[in-house]
């Protein structure tokens, strides 16, 4: 082929992949606009009238009927419906009524303490997990294969909440190596300036070592509390793709051709890696709904922590933010995913 | 031996021993299925499972101590007369986590059911019957997906307020849309072949091509994927009882247990925390084990 018939080649299929992505972009809004219909119903058929959580119980008749038009529960279902999508797209997640704040300033507030648990537990369940399913898919049928299945079961049969438990249990009450469930840096030590929001990264930035040490000690618990439940799903599909990978026609090539064990790996674990990936993708959402119980164990102040007084409060607003915050976060990890497989898989691309 | 008898006989007894019938010689030797890898997991789980179903039922008739009587010795050490100890109120761990398997177990198997009945039902209608209504069921479908399940759980539950009849209801519609999805995709994909022209080409009405054809060779991998599901709701059952909005208050759960020896494991009394979450562990560890055995049952390519 000429070189110019290349490029051509070449720029076709660049713009077939960059619709492809606009596509994918676009499919967004319409799943965006369904969590939006899906929370506001559920939040004005089913919890009743919140008239109850603004009035004094002793309100007569008029009051209730001004707290009502004040909240602007007077008029139509469809017209609340349109209100309510206008504050949203304004990023007005209405106002939490325990702490009388915008629910999105207050979330954002406490975003960065869970990305930063969030992000933490997720890499280690990448980087303990993988390499835990290629041991097992190599070592098939034999004790690390059985070791790993049962430790990967235990990662997803068990209740978050309860490991985190047992584990203070052990590191901080029996052993007392590591430091309690007081939150993100132990009582009395003054936070870093406030930079990115993930004390990690910000007491670097101060260039304050020995808070970096503190925040990184209260991390670990929490972390790996978390990170156990992501690693049982990805470890176990590790396991399977790999298998798969093993058995296939071109890792016989690559036997019979005399490579290296290791070679041999490597080449299965690249072509076994696209299913971890949605299983990467689909964790974060458990990562999320894991949160909400890690930081309550933990003292954590996040999102989750925040979540869990909005129901205790029975603050629907608060809650009702927050699930959308995650959903539309899960969303756009879902979108990261398909734009990884675009990226790595060619076969997608087609 | 069409799909339909061995989908049929699979279901019939899925404990792993069916479908070698010794009779015809060599010939029936060499159909014999080899023992699924997951066999032994699969047994595990079903002891397991049939043992969480005897305590239940025990649980009415005896338990060693009255599971809601306060009043005893507080926090007793695991031992001879509290085999679990003793909660902050004084009643005996032991007998709470019984009790508790009733309400677990009961709302599993029932929202597991709920959602598996109704989505699968949905999910061959709009598998087979295609265009508008799979359209529709399948875009709603993307869009409750995108709902972390446990969130969207608690904000239902959160609004339709506590009780074990709401939270069935609401785990059986969390759980629904994957049933329906799997349902759909298995009748879709067996639409064309041959057992089911042939069962149009002799009159059946769609209905039933639907239902008594396509649907009963869908059931192995639906089976599977209820049994991992089953774990998963029984999760979020716990974790909705340790976030305090599961069932009313006192009812002894496992979840909300869990939340009561919460501060004790500061002070060191673990036993309270510990074991309801042993007996968490035990129904969703056999229960995915199930769905292993199942899933190596059912899928040809996992079979090895």
């Amino acid at each position: 082929m000429s070189r110019l018939g290349e490029t051509m080649v070449n720029f076709h299929e660049e713009m077939r992949t960059a619709r492809l992505v606009f596509t994918r972009l676009l499919w967004i809004i319409p799943v965006a606009a369904g969590v939006m219909t899906i929370t506001f119903f559920v939040g004005r058929v089913f919890s009743g009238d919140p008239t109850n959580l603004y009035a004094p119980p002793q309100a007569d008749a008029a009051l209730r009927a001004k707290v009502r038009a004040s909240l602007g529960l007077d008029k139509p279902l469809i017209n609340q419906y349109f209100t309510y999508l206008k504050d949203l797209l304004h990023g007005n997640l209405g106002t939490s009524f325990t702490t009388g704040r915008g629910v999105g300033s207050d979330l954002l507030e406490r975003m960065p303490a869970t990305l930063e648990l969030g992000t933490i537990a997720l890499a280690l369940g990448i980087v303990i997990g993988i390499p835990l399913g290629v041991v097992a898919a190599v070592k098939r049928d034999k004790w690390p294969d059985f070791m790993v299945r049962v430790f990967s079961l235990g990662g997803m049969a068990l209740p978050a909440f309860w490991v985190g438990l047992i584990l203070l249990w052990l590191f901080f009450v029996s052993w007392g190596i590591l430091p309690g469930p007081v939150g993100r840096l132990p009582v009395n030590v003054p936070g870093p300036p406030t930079v990115t929001g993930f004390l990690l990264v910000d007491s670097l930035l101060a260039g304050n070592l020995s808070l970096w040490w503190q925040a990184a000690r209260q991390l670990i618990l929490p972390s790996l509390t978390l990170g156990y439940g992501a690693l049982g799903p990805i470890a176990r599909v590790t396991r399977a793709s790999m298998v798969d990978a093993l058995e296939s026609e071109y890792v016989r090539t690559a036997v019979a051709m005399g490579h290296r064990r290791p070679t041999i790996w490597w080449y299965a674990l690249r072509n076994a890696l696209l299913p971890v990936l949605t299983m990467i993708g689909t964790t974060v959402g458990y990562l999320f709904s894991g949160a909400v119980l890690v930081e309550a164990v933990f003292g954590w102040p996040g999102v989750g922590a925040y979540a869990l007084q909005a129901i205790q409060n029975s603050d629907f607003a608060a809650l009702q933010g927050f699930v959308i915050y995650a959903a539309v976060l899960f969303v756009v990890c879902y979108l990261i995913v398909d734009l990884l497989y675009l990226a790595i898989d060619p076969r997608t691309r087609a | 031996m069409t799909p339909t008898t061995r989908s049929a006989a699979g279901v019939a007894e899925p404990s792993g021993s069916g479908g070698d019938t010794e009779t015809a010689g060599p010939v029936a030797k060499t159909r014999r299925r080899p023992p699924p890898a997951g066999a032994l997991g699969f047994r595990i789980g079903v002891g397991l499972l049939a043992g969480y179903l005897v305590v239940a039922i025990i649980s009415y008739f005896w338990t060693p101590f009255d599971p809601l009587g306060v009043g005893g010795d507080v926090l007793v050490k695991p031992g001879t007369p509290y085999l679990f100890g003793t909660d902050r109120l004084g009643e005996d761990v032991f007998s709470r986590t019984m009790v508790a398997t009733r309400y677990d177990l009961a709302i599993t198997v029932a929202s597991v059911a709920l959602a598996l009945v109704l989505g699968t039902i949905l999910g061959t209608i709009g598998g087979y019957y295609g265009k508008f209504w799979d359209g529709a069921i399948m875009r709603a479908i993307e869009t409750f997906n995108a709902f972390p399940t446990l969130l969207f759980a608690m904000l239902i539950v959160s609004a339709v307020g506590p009780g074990i009849l709401n939270i069935i209801v609401v785990l059986a519609f969390v759980g629904l849309p994957s049933y329906l999805r799997l349902a759909r995709a298995e009748v879709m994909s067996r639409k064309t072949w041959q057992f089911a022209e042939a069962a149009r080409m002799v009159g059946c009405r769609s209905w039933r091509v639907a239902f008594r054809h396509l649907l009963p060779n869908s059931i192995g991998p639906l089976l599977a994927f209820t049994a991992v599901n089953a774990a998963w709701v029984a999760l979020i059952t716990a974790s909705l009882g340790y976030l305090g909005i599961g069932l009313q208050p006192g009812v002894p759960e496992w979840g909300s247990m869990i939340a009561n020896g919460q501060d004790g494991i500061i002070t060191g009394q673990w036993w309270v925390s510990f074991f309801p979450g042993m007996a968490i562990l035990g129904m969703t560890g056999s229960l995915y084990l199930l769905g292993d055995g199942l899933g190596d049952r059912f899928d040809p390519r996992r079979r090895r």
